[in-house]
């Protein structure tokens, strides 16, 4: 099937939100969130010529933000970024004793079945997403939704050594799991 | 014998990468005889499951309520008319 793209003026009206919120679960800042969608935009804008028909018009857009976010995560990466990461790295542990023991008597839940359950779930999901440190946050947006590999995140984000990240993404699952576990509520 | 902070750290690890058979017959070891990390491994794979099949439906995390404010839809829509003129 081949698409074809709508008029261009259209496009805000039509993605402009889809577009922001996807950039906003990633980059966690409004007006750099906003920014990405503008720059979208101009971009579709100039290549909408080149445009095939294979995808969606809404895929296609999508398709140019993740570039942006990519370029934004490269430009922002700064030079104590690495120092930030060992200090994730070192910090205190919450949920482990000095034995290495769990400190929380943790209980299992259940996997949401119902699509009700899934849109409950997804968005209790996202609060504890929010409630990571930033760069945590991106690093499991990055990973596990937009299905980047090991490598590329950690090409993406600085991340010094593989290590290094399988460690923070350890203790992103080790915070999620939990935050999940108090909100999610076993149907 | 691994504590259950290195488990962790296997279990996560697991998800992503093909663990050596040092590491995963340690993992498997503790795993048979903790429940806390039986759970814990169980749990976050089905995290992992779920996320990825959220995100391959397109699934967007965000709730609904997040919207672009109508200052900043206004000021994106002026720069995009302005390139729009302009080109034509």
């Amino acid at each position: 099937m081949v698409h074809t793209l709508s008029n261009p003026e259209q496009w805000l009206d039509l993605y402009g939100d889809i577009l922001y919120r996807f950039g906003l679960a990633r980059v966690n800042k409004v007006e750099i969130a906003e920014d990405l969608l503008q720059e979208t935009l101009l971009a579709a804008l100039k290549a909408k010529d080149n445009y095939s028909g294979k995808s969606t018009e809404q895929t296609w857009l999508v398709g140019i933000l993740k570039h942006k976010i990519i370029d934004y995560f490269r430009k922002s990466t700064r030079d104590n970024v690495q120092e930030f990461d060992e200090n994730i790295i070192d910090e205190d542990d919450v949920y482990f004793n000095e034995q290495g023991h769990w400190k929380v008597n943790s209980s299992s839940w259940s996997k949401p079945d119902k699509s009700i359950e899934q849109e409950q779930f997804i968005s209790i999901l996202q609060q504890c997403i929010s409630r990571l440190p930033k760069r945590m946050a991106q690093l499991f947006m990055l990973s596990e939704f937009d299905n980047m590999t090991s490598e590329q995140v950690c090409e993406v984000m600085s991340i010094s050594t593989m290590n290094n990240f399988w460690v923070m993404q350890s203790r992103v699952r080790v915070q999620l799991r939990h935050c999940l576990e108090v909100n999610w509520k076993n149907q | 014998m691994l504590t259950c902070k290195q488990v962790s750290y296997l279990a996560s690890k697991k998800l992503d990468k093909k663990l050596t058979l040092i590491e995963q017959l340690s993992f498997s070891l503790h795993i048979m005889m903790c429940k806390l990390c039986r759970e814990y491994a169980r749990d976050i794979s089905a995290l992992h499951q779920f996320v990825s099949k959220a995100s391959r439906a397109g699934k967007m995390i965000l709730p609904d309520s997040a919207k672009l404010s109508g200052q900043s839809r206004e000021r994106i829509k002026q720069v995009l008319d302005k390139t729009i003129v302009s080109k034509e």
